[in-house]
């Protein structure tokens, strides 16, 4: 980031994060898709069609958004910022830049490395300015990864879709319907505005050919602005023509805060620009494909190594032992972010044993076959690779919630302690 | 809200570390080394150790730390102190899983290493009421759970007049897979053994050794 200082990011108090290599991030953030498959028509409508065809209730929103904490993760929610310690970034903020108070600090440099990748969420502040409430209910419903190098995503809620809908409508209060056209308007000159002023330096727009990337996105760095910068294919569904010719003339009077820089773009190169991501031909979707199951270990698992590798390191953070945590077990355990305490508690062996609190209120073992066979605790994990696929399951929800699926090795090492016999 | 109160809530999943590293940094939020010391407790530390232990099968070792941290931790109130109840807890298991005769080590105080002995039957059944009865509590706090339901019935199989409930308790848990640890099943294997349910006894004893690889915990158990 040292060298960044000299360009465009003078501008901004930019966060350093050490390297993080998302997902399967391309190294740089301007390596967009340009070795992307057959170009396909702009993307249908069709996934919002449903969305549009609802009318939401702002005021059942504006309960629902409490209701669900969004607060524990997003500022410019209505509310105020959840407390410190419900809040689910400010501690892991604070890890990272050492204000966390700990003797230990072998420890904290642990830390450090466990929740640099997990410290921001986009702040929703004037959402209804820029956001179609019709792309924002169907998103709320079914999240999908919008922001290639950020590795935490939103995690799927509890929301029916007439429960999106008013959050949506919540959210997009004062949400005006404006028509811009863009006829006079260049996308081949919009390409050049792109190509030029640097945005390649934070965005990626998969599904066009990359834009050269300015110098500070080498591999091995990330800034906030960066990470919150959202892959640019999706502008289309996001926002109207006229919200992006705004944005992109001044962001932050749209956004206070935001970590969008002016680039100081003409009315003229706003539009262009805008005509770009609005119409230009975008490939297919670099789809994700969840990876093959692999066959069961033959050597033998104990718990101490799944504790270690998966339910310790990642899955207990939200499926505590209220015992040990003031009486707050996280999300999973003592309920949060609008879901019912399920006492699942994941972070011991008897804890592990001791299953769930199901819709119908009673105990279930996390070990019992659903219909394929496959134990709901393997299930859930599973899960969550067809979500990042884009295939949501209607009885599973995908596990570690709103977090990157866990590699296969992982999965597998779980499924192995299970099939023989869950030993302690 | 204090420091105190944000630091021991900091998550679940840490517990015994996190607790661990409180003390000294909370002296070291204050502002300096003149911060007493003695104001800081140190017994959430020591109980999460003494729940590793008793996980670890080192019952004795388990309940020699609770004695050492809490020494009248048997006649204290569980259901107005969380450590209280985290405490009681483990001593009742170990209690239980000893038989009520609970042999300490010379870093225990004699007088209560005569306590728990259970040289006597009648000292050794005081034992095994005081692990029902904590235990019963336990279970009225955290209402269905089932490693309290577990941990309940292996106390109770260890008292003739409560046998029958304590294989309602684990017969129960074991239908729907929820029998939380291999000594559960290994003392159901022993109450199915009691009523004449030889198939049904060895179903649990497999289930007891698939969970507890080194199978000594489902012998012993078993034998009562
Ligand atoms: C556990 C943390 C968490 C919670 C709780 C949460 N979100 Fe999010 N949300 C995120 C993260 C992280 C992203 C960024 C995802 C991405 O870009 O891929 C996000 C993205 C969003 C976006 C897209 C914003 C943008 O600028 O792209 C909206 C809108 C949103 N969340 C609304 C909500 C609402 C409404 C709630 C409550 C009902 C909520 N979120 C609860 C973490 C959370
Ligand atoms: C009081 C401080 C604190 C709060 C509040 C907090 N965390 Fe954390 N979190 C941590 C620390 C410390 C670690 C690293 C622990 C370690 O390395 O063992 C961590 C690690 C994690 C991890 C594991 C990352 C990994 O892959 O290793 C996840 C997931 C996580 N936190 C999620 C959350 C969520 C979701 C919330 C909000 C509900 C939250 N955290 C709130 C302190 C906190
Ligand atoms: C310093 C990094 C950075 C640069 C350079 C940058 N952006 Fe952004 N951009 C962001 C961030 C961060 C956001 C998300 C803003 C927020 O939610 O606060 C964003 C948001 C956007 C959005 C809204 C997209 C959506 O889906 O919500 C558009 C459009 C956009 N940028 C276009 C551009 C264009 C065009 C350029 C070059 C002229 C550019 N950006 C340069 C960081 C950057
Ligand atoms: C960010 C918080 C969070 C993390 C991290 C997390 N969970 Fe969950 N988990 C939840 C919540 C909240 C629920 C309740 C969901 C519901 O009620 O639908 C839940 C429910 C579950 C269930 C219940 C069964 C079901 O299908 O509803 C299982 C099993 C589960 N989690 C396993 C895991 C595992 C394994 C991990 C680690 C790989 C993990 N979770 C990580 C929050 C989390």
């Amino acid at each position: 980031m040292r060298r960044a200082a000299a360009t465009t990011f003078a501008l901004l108090s930019l966060v350093v994060v050490a390297a993080c290599d998302k997902k399967d991030a391309p190294p740089s953030a301007g390596s967009g898709a340009s070795a992307a498959p057959e170009p396909t028509a702009a993307p249908s409508a069709a996934p919002v069609a449903w969305a549009a065809a609802l009318s939401g209730s702002a005021e059942r929103g504006a309960k629902l958004v409490e209701k669900h904490e969004c607060n524990r993760c997003h500022d410019g929610t209505g509310l105020e910022r959840a407390k410190f310690e419900l809040h689910c970034f400010g501690c892991h903020e604070d890890i990272i830049r050492g204000k966390f108070k700990i003797a230990d600090k072998v420890k904290l440099a642990k830390w450090k490395a466990h929740v640099r990748d997990i410290q921001f969420a986009p702040s929703l502040e004037g959402a209804g300015a820029r956001f179609e409430p019709a792309w924002l209910t169907a998103f709320l419903y079914e999240p999908a990864d919008l922001r290639p190098n950020m590795v935490a995503s939103m995690p799927r809620l509890g929301l029916s879709k007439q429960d999106a809908a008013d959050i949506a409508a919540h959210l997009t209060r004062g949400h005006r319907d404006e028509k811009l056209s863009l006829e006079s308007a260049s996308a081949e000159r919009g390409r050049a505005v792109l190509e030029t002023r640097g945005c390649g330096s934070c965005h990626l727009m998969t599904g066009v050919a990359a834009f050269p990337a300015v110098p500070p996105s080498a591999p091995g760095e990330r800034t906030a602005a960066i990470e919150l910068a959202p892959d640019l294919r999706f502008t289309r569904e996001r926002l109207s023509a006229a919200a992006v010719v705004r944005w992109l003339r001044d962001p932050a009077a749209m956004k206070p805060g935001t970590l969008m820089p002016n680039l100081g773009l003409s009315d003229q190169e706003a539009k262009d620009a805008a005509k770009y991501l609005l119409t230009a031909e975008l490939a297919a979707a670099p789809r994700y494909v969840a990876p093959k199951k692999l066959a069961l270990l033959e050597r033998k698992v104990g718990f101490e190594e799944v504790q270690e590798r998966v339910l310790g390191k990642i899955c207990a953070h939200c499926h505590g032992n209220p015992d040990v945590a003031g009486g707050d077990g996280g999300p999973g355990n003592t309920g949060g972010f609008g879901f019912a305490p399920r006492r699942l508690d994941l972070s011991k062996y008897s804890g592990v044993a001791s299953g769930y609190v199901g819709a119908d209120g009673e105990r279930h073992s996390v070990f019992l076959p659903l219909a394929d066979g496959t134990p709901r605790l393997v299930a859930a994990l599973y899960a969550r690779h067809d979500e990042q696929a884009g295939k949501p399951r209607p009885d599973v929800r995908g596990m570690p919630l709103g977090m990157p699926a866990l590699p296969i090795e992982d999965i597998q090492l779980v499924e192995s302690w299970v099939a023989q016999g869950r030993p302690r | 809200m204090t420091k105190r109160s944000v630091m021991s809530i900091v998550f679940a999943g840490l517990g015994a570390l996190m607790v661990a590293t409180t003390a000294p940094a909370e002296a070291e939020a204050c502002g300096g080394a003149w911060f007493p010391e003695v104001e800081v407790d140190f017994r959430p530390m020591a109980i999460a150790m003494a729940e590793k232990q008793l996980d670890q099968g080192k019952v004795a070792q388990a309940a020699a730390t609770v004695i050492r941290t809490m020494p009248h931790v048997g006649q204290l109130n569980a259901k107005r102190s969380k450590i209280v109840e985290r405490g009681q807890r483990v001593l009742a298991v170990a209690v239980a899983r000893t038989n009520g005769k609970l042999e300490l080590g010379q870093e225990v105080p004699a007088y209560a290493r005569a306590h728990w002995a259970g040289k006597t039957e009648k000292d050794r059944q005081a034992n095994l009421t005081f692990a029902v009865n904590a235990l019963r509590k336990v279970n009225e706090i955290k209402k269905d759970d089932p490693a309290a339901q577990t941990e309940l019935a292996e106390a109770l199989a260890r008292v003739d007049a409560h046998k029958s409930e304590a294989r309602d308790m684990l017969e129960k848990l074991a239908k729907k897979d929820l029998i939380a640890t291999p000594e559960g099943y290994a003392v159901l294997a022993e109450l199915r053994a009691k009523a004449g349910d030889e198939s049904g006894k060895k179903l649990a004893l497999k289930r007891c050794e698939a969970m507890a690889p080194g199978a000594t915990v489902c012998q012993t158990t078993a034998r009562g």
